[in-house]
């Protein structure tokens, strides 16, 4: 089992790691046999290795910013233990989650989950967002005009993991945790895919992009 | 027994949060999903809901003018008695359950139970503001409409049977049911409309969010649930209506007096 870009086995890695500069920092307690992640801000990074338990584990410590007992939780250079709720409310609004398949609503077309959040927190900012949703379509391989209109059940996987990648990009997050970007996919829907780092860092300039990968369990 | 008391305690919560967060409706997505909801709930059920008015009013009347052998101004009181304090907004809540109150919570139970609920927590939004708050408001909206047209329609629906079976004129039934007529009655019901709306949506919102499990059976049980209570809740509402504007419930059966 590896985690990258961090090593694990040291015995008490927290006396020793600053939380500065560490855009995720997940630490289990040593008891629990379990991979450390540690991630410098900026840039895509990996987390392979994980187990599906510790991935449920760390996306739910990371989005609802409350580790379990006895683990520690870094995000975006903030020790995350002893915050008061307005501290974490803030931290949560600077992160973002990509469920494997995308995490969208069935009875929304694809359009209309793109906007959902934009348009809950940030109404303001829905008048200019077209352009930036089909350019960031057309820069993934989709055909806009195509992919908006339809509903979830009508797309593919890769079309799904898209659309809600998109609505993640608009909100501009500085820690994004993607899981699974690549399965289920084919070849040229994984090639586009391998795209998503490069296109979130060149909107979100500064942002950490985090590939959530899990070990096959034999 | 506990967990009746659980369920209650917990749509009272629900309530509470909506009349908590009722701004959150001119989020441009909260919106939409009132208006989607108005349409759905009140728009689309019209037609429906004017047939059932006519056929209730004229065999009310029918009944009254057999049975009693009425006159006019006989037949007017019982329409207004019975079709626009009662009969009205107990119909348009019983369609308002049936129909509508059965959609919300089979669609919240699955978006529960297929992890979308669990998606817009991830994208930072309660679920009780894009799903509660909009659907309590549109419900109550809507039942209230609904009501009015129930009345409108089986009031002039009996009055026009009265005019044919009976030896008075429409004219003159006109003449009573204003005589007879208080503003009163109808805007008691459609307040009482309004809060039997709200109660619907929210047990049933209640109950969608709760599924008694996480497969997919749980789904009919959830929607079993939100029917029975929410027709029950109905039904005591307008008891306790009955007893508050005018003193006595049950057609008088229960007085304010005891």
């Amino acid at each position: 089992m590896k985690v990258e870009p961090a090593a694990r086995g040291e015995a008490d890695p927290r006396s020793r790691a600053s939380a500065q500069g560490v855009a995720l920092g997940y630490e289990p307690p040593a008891d629990l046999g379990e991979s450390r992640v540690w991630i410098s801000i900026g840039g895509s990074h990996r987390a392979a290795g994980l187990s599906d338990s510790q991935r449920k584990k760390l996306v739910s410590a990371v989005l609802e910013v409350r580790p379990e007992s006895n683990t520690r939780l870094v995000l975006l250079g903030v020790e995350v233990d002893g915050l008061r709720s307005e501290g974490r409310a803030s931290l949560r609004d600077r992160v973002a989650f990509l469920p494997v398949d995308g995490g969208l609503l069935s009875n929304l077309n694809a359009w209309e989950n793109i906007v959902l959040p934009l348009g809950f927190h940030h109404p303001e900012r829905l008048g200019e967002v077209a352009a930036a949703v089909n350019s960031l379509l057309r820069g993934l391989g989709a055909d806009p005009h195509v992919l908006l209109e339809k509903l979830p059940e009508r797309m593919s996987l890769y079309e799904k993991k898209l659309t809600g990648y998109v609505r993640i990009v608009l909100e501009r997050p500085e820690l994004l945790l993607a899981e699974e970007t690549q399965r289920g996919l084919d070849s040229a829907e994984r090639a586009a895919a391998s795209r998503f780092p490069a296109a979130y860092l060149e909107n979100c300039p500064g942002g950490t992009f985090v590939h959530l990968e899990v070990a096959l369990e034999r | 027994m506990i967990g009746v008391y659980r369920e209650f305690e917990g749509c009272m919560r629900l309530a509470g949060y909506v009349l908590s967060r009722l701004p959150v409706l001119a989020r441009p997505p909260v919106a939409e999903a009132l208006t989607r909801q108005i349409y759905f709930t009140g728009a689309s059920a019209t037609v429906g809901m004017v047939l059932r008015g006519a056929f209730i009013g004229t065999l009310i009347i029918a009944y009254v003018i057999d049975v009693l052998e009425a006159n006019a101004a006989l037949a007017v009181k019982i329409l207004i008695w019975v079709v626009l304090r009662e009969i009205g907004p107990l119909i348009a809540a019983v369609l308002v359950i049936q129909r509508s109150g059965t959609a919300v919570v089979t669609e919240l139970a699955l978006m529960q139970i297929s992890g979308e609920v669990t998606s817009l927590r991830q994208m930072r939004i309660d679920p009780r503001d894009y799903l509660v708050v909009p659907r309590v408001v549109a419900f109550a909206l809507s039942t209230a409409a609904l009501t009015f047209y129930v009345q409108v329609i089986a009031v002039g629906g009996g009055m026009l049977l009265s005019s044919l079976t009976i030896d008075a004129s429409l004219g003159e039934l006109t003449g009573e049911f204003f005589a007879l007529a208080s503003p009163v009655d109808l805007v008691y019901a459609v307040i009482k409309s309004f809060f039997f709306g709200a109660a619907i949506a929210l047990v049933c919102c209640y109950h969608g969010l709760h599924p008694p499990g996480t497969s997919i059976n749980a789904v009919p049980k959830a929607a079993i649930n939100a029917v029975t209570q929410s027709t029950l809740l109905v039904m005591l509402l307008n008891v306790v209506f009955a007893y508050l504007v005018f003193g006595q419930a049950f057609f008088g059966l229960v007085t304010a007096k005891l």
